[in-house]
């Protein structure tokens, strides 16, 4: 009789220091996961539309280069940051608007003059001016932009 | 299942003989006065937890230190709890620490076998008021500069080897991005390099001595 008295009195215990350790370990490891998770899923970059450029400086048939000043937000740090975007025209009147970023990896990609190719130094992805993919690893073709020319601006949509 | 696990993990590691020597132990009767150590323990446990979750948003440099603070405080979620468990756990510790050592020595727990655990424990003592004083600096803000300004200043005073102290304390002359870099190094790295050894072995000490038992006025002694 005293003898499972003093049995279950001890697997009580036991039960409640594991149990405290798991609640201390729970209030602790909950917030410390939100601490380090939540700030990540905010979105950081400024959207909407904004003016690339004039639509005059694109050559018809070859893919020329705008940049674009966007304001981004890094944690407290408020800094500006270059969008790079090549529009591309056959006739002056369908337009391309393609991001330089390239789908394999995310490395840039540049017109190469000579070849009349995008390419992309990291692992050999190469593009056709339309941005479809030649060789190489890239899964699909250069992103677009989503884009409006009013009078000889041209205007992308951001974010 | 779980039992079939413990069993296979026991027999490689043999942890059952770890956790009944910590948990199982011969306990005296004694007052609440000897849970302040574990208390400490607790807190130690605290602020590596939120000082590490810091280390993720803080930046110690001068142009950053200040706004980085500032964003954990405000913008980060639970980022006010997490700094504020490491701040007020500071001031924690340090007063728990303080009322454990003097239950120590009004109750003679120095005394032998425990010199050793005394004296580890006299050097952890200053090794919270290490972190104390590094961890004023890092935020960065009119208070923690001027209260670090004075306290390398008192470095300072000694005859021959205080400029000396000030300069390695400051990094330099000035208080600068090198004292705040360095203080955050002793901050974060060697202070709890040296926290984490000694507190190892004073709960190892504590452990195999076991806890020691109040003071008993003897029959006689003082005829």
């Amino acid at each position: 009789m005293s003898e499972e008295f003093k049995l279950s009195r001890r697997k009580f215990l036991e039960k409640v220091t594991v149990g405290i350790g798991g609640v201390l370990t729970a209030l602790f490891g909950i917030p410390a996961a939100i601490f380090v998770v939540k700030p990540v899923l905010k979105k950081d970059e400024s959207s909407g539309w904004m003016r690339l450029g004039s639509i005059s400086k694109v050559t018809p048939g070859t893919p020329t280069l705008f940049s674009l000043k966007v304001e981004r937000e890094t944690g407290w740090i408020t800094d500006q940051d270059e969008i790079m975007v090549y529009v591309y025209t056959e006739d002056g009147r369908d337009y391309a608007v393609m991001s330089n970023i390239c789908t394999h990896l995310a490395c840039r990609v540049r017109w190469i003059e000579e070849r009349q190719e995008f390419f992309c130094p990291c692992h050999n992805g190469v593009y056709d001016k339309q941005g479809t993919v030649l060789a190489g690893p890239p899964p699909r073709p250069l992103d677009r932009y989503e884009f409006n020319i009013e009078n000889d601006d041209i205007y992308i949509k951001v974010g | 299942m779980a039992t079939r696990f413990s069993n296979w993990l026991d027999a490689r590691t043999g942890w059952r003989n770890v956790w009944d020597g910590i948990f199982l132990r011969k306990v005296p009767k004694v007052n609440w006065l000897y849970t302040l150590g574990s208390a400490s323990l607790f807190i130690v446990v605290n602020q590596v937890v939120t000082g590490i979750l810091l280390t993720i948003y803080y930046v110690p440099t001068p142009d950053h230190a200040y706004d980085s603070v500032q964003y954990i405080t405000t913008q980060v979620a639970l980022g006010w709890l997490i700094r504020g468990l490491h701040h007020w756990g500071a001031s924690a510790m340090v007063v728990l620490v303080f009322l454990h050592m003097l239950r120590v020595i009004f109750l003679g727990s120095y005394k032998f076998p425990r010199e050793v655990t005394w004296f580890s424990g006299v050097v952890l003592f200053l090794v919270v008021i290490g972190f104390g004083f590094t961890g004023y600096l890092l935020p960065w803000d009119e208070k923690a500069y001027w209260a670090t300004t004075v306290g390398t200043q008192i470095a300072g005073t000694p005859p021959l080897i205080g400029d000396l102290a000030l300069r390695i304390l400051r990094g330099g002359e000035e208080l600068t991005a090198m004292t705040l870099a360095r203080f955050f190094g002793i901050h974060i790295w060697v202070l709890p390099a040296i926290l984490l050894g000694l507190v190892g072995l004073h709960v190892y000490l504590v452990i195999k001595h076991g806890i020691s038992t109040t003071p008993k006025r003897e029959e006689n002694s003082h005829e």
